[in-house]
């Protein structure tokens, strides 16, 4: 009987803090989702007003519709390049060689950055005066000279798809490799011997054997892709335009530029419903007993 | 269907050698063993003929061409692997049509084709399941229905049975034999089980060190080991080896051994005998004085182990023999199957004619 109460009595450090940290802040935000509170007007919590400000961001806010169509742009873009890159370069890295291991070792490097700094790095190779990469597109391909990178629409979204794949698709390729390691020998073999050309083991056992790491790694990319915001603040600045505006970066401008914490909490929340949505899927994929 | 000639085939890792300058020439049609302890290089060989693996040095024919610059799809020869290597995402059907379809053969033609080499390993019942929902046994005939339902010009099975308990593995082998036997397929067969080569083996290729140490006829391997190494790999329970000496025609060694021998040399010596081939006789009968060390029963005989002058002999007895530990008993040797070996050199010493 004694034990029972003390191993909860051991659980309480442990829950006050997850309690104190995460879930009363979520529980908090919550509930200011459905009050009116500018700050502009009040410190405190204004009135409770329902689903007012969910029923704005689906009907009445360009702004977030906006934000919304970047988002999934964005996230689009990233997550597919970040797969195809990540899966080409484990598939060149995976044979044993010199190279192929000095390659791997330095692989991590990018992902020790932090995303504000490779933001700021991306900022000063895209300028459009003295930018190394503005330079190098016009040299290699002269019809892009003079292009103004960040201050088109279009090509601000994907220098920022760059930057932020830049910084994931080495990581993304060590777990790409992790998942190849594992993979036992005797199919791709077996294959070989059956008459498959390279590319047809590729097509035929190798990826559908890979097919639960890319998984993982396709929904990770997307939870990281969906809040997307260090890079825009420091790269784009949301711009041109709103050209860049992210779901994040929108919940940012909203609460702390527009001090309108109510509608920021709303919107917080939508994006906290998707990126649960995604979390779920992927533990279940994670935890699936893997079958022999 | 092809003869394999391996001409001074060489494959090295850095500074450690797997397999050293060995040729082998394999007969059309033959059922080749290579046997030996692991690490002995009979993978690496089957591997480079599969073209798995790139030789450092050496060449590998098949039927007459040269194929060392092939690519394994190239080469017409199927593969069953240890660990069946099937395709876990793939049907049954699938798996053992894969070869075909990369082939370009219909879908109706296949489908004939995939239930044919299913039902040669009655595997017809089966053709829609999953891999991972068959035990072993099933799953090393889906390999084998793979690897026959194209006629290649050879197999290559390696280790297929170690990943099988002990009553399969007795029955897949008989199938295997009768496949080969039915096919006429040439067919190269890693084992380092010994009955496996004795049972399948028209030829065996006893391996180790990278060097092939015996090639001959199981009669041959058994009756007449080419060397210390083979006599004491091949037979369980293992050849008895004995070290003495020989002087003027006749082998002695300690414990009052001394039996007449065949052979030109002299001095010392170690002489071979299987323990089918000691008698158990009572006491003050047979060649030598021995006192039981243990006995133990196997149901179709009774292996007596004795102490003979410090060194233990292995007799397998009458299934009926009983005698307490410790007691007297003889030993008579079959002088005609004897072997003689060097210990200098550890080679077989040959009768002298």
């Amino acid at each position: 009987m004694r034990d029972r109460t003390l191993k909860y009595l051991l659980l309480v450090p442990a829950a006050v803090l997850v309690l104190g940290t995460t879930l009363w802040p979520l529980a908090v935000s919550f509930t200011t989702s459905f009050r009116d509170w500018r700050l502009t007007r009040s410190v405190t919590p204004g009135p409770f007003i329902g689903f007012e400000h969910y029923i704005t961001a689906a009907t009445d806010d360009p702004e977030f519709l906006n934000a919304l169509t970047v988002t999934a742009t964005f996230v689009l873009i990233d997550v597919t390049l970040t797969l195809v890159c990540a899966l080409g370069l484990a598939l060149l890295l995976r044979r044993a060689g010199v190279l192929q291991s000095l390659t791997r070792a330095v692989l991590i490097l990018p992902f020790a950055v932090s995303p504000a700094l490779v933001g700021i790095s991306f900022r000063f190779m895209f300028n459009a005066e003295m930018g190394v990469f503005t330079w190098l597109a016009g040299a290699v391909f002269p019809p892009l000279q003079g292009v103004v990178w960040l201050g088109d629409r279009s090509a601000a979204l994907l220098v920022l798809v760059f930057s932020d794949a830049w910084r994931w698709v080495p990581y993304m390729t060590l777990v790409v490799l992790g998942g190849l390691a594992a993979l036992p020998r005797e199919p791709e073999e077996a294959a070989r011997m059956d008459g498959a050309r390279e590319w047809q083991v590729l097509r035929d056992v190798t990826l559908p054997a890979l097919l639960p790491v890319l998984a993982i790694v396709g929904i990770l990319k997307t939870v990281f892709a969906l809040k997307m915001f260090d890079q825009v603040v420091t790269l784009t600045g949301g711009g041109p335009g709103s050209s860049t505006v992210t779901l994040a970066y929108l919940v940012y401008s909203i609460a702390f530029r527009w001090y309108d914490m109510g509608y920021a909490s709303a919107v917080a929340w939508i994006l906290t419903a998707m990126l649960m949505g995604l979390a779920v899927w992927y533990t279940r994929l994670v935890l699936r007993k893997p079958d022999a | 269907m092809a003869a394999i000639d391996l001409h001074d085939l060489t494959k090295a890792w850095g500074n450690f050698t797997a397999v050293k300058r060995q040729s082998l020439a394999i007969r059309d049609g033959e059922f080749m063993v290579l046997l030996g302890p692991s690490g002995c290089g009979k993978t690496t060989t089957m591997r480079m003929i599969a073209g798995l693996e790139e030789p450092t040095s050496g060449d590998i024919l098949i039927g007459g061409q040269r194929v060392n610059d092939l690519a394994p799809r190239e080469r017409d020869i199927a593969m069953v692997f240890q660990s069946y290597g099937l395709y876990p995402h793939m049907t049954v059907a699938d798996n053992i049509g894969y070869p075909m379809k990369l082939r370009g053969m219909g879908r109706a033609e296949r489908e004939a084709a995939v239930r044919a080499a299913a039902d040669k390993v009655e595997l017809g019942a089966f053709l829609h399941r999953k891999p991972r929902e068959l035990s072993g046994g099933q799953r090393q005939r889906v390999a084998l229905a793979r690897a026959i339902i194209r006629r290649p010009r050879a197999f290559l099975m390696d280790e297929p049975l170690s990943n099988l308990d002990a009553k399969l593995r007795v029955s897949t082998r008989a199938e295997i034999k009768h496949l080969q036997h039915e096919l006429g397929v040439t067919t190269v067969y890693v084992t380092h089980d010994q009955i496996e080569a004795m049972t399948l083996a028209h030829r065996v290729a006893v391996m180790q060190g990278g060097e092939i140490r015996q090639l001959g006829t199981p009669e041959d391997i058994y009756d007449q080991p080419a060397d210390l190494f083979v006599a004491g790999f091949i037979g369980s329970p293992a050849m008895n080896l004995l070290a003495g000496e020989i002087q003027d025609g006749r082998f002695t060694a300690p414990g009052g051994i001394a039996v007449a021998v065949r052979v030109a040399h002299r001095g010392a010596a170690v002489l071979g005998i299987r323990p089918e081939d000691l008698r158990v006789l009572p006491p003050g009968q047979g060649d030598v004085a021995a006192a039981i060390y243990t006995v133990e029963l196997t149901g179709e005989a009774t292996l007596v182990t004795a102490d003979v002058g410090g060194a233990r002999l292995s007799a397998r007895a009458d299934r009926g023999f009983r005698a307490g530990i410790g007691s007297a008993i003889g030993l008579a040797l079959d002088t005609s199957r004897l072997s003689i070996f060097d210990p200098g050199t550890t080679l077989r010493i040959k009768d002298a004619p």
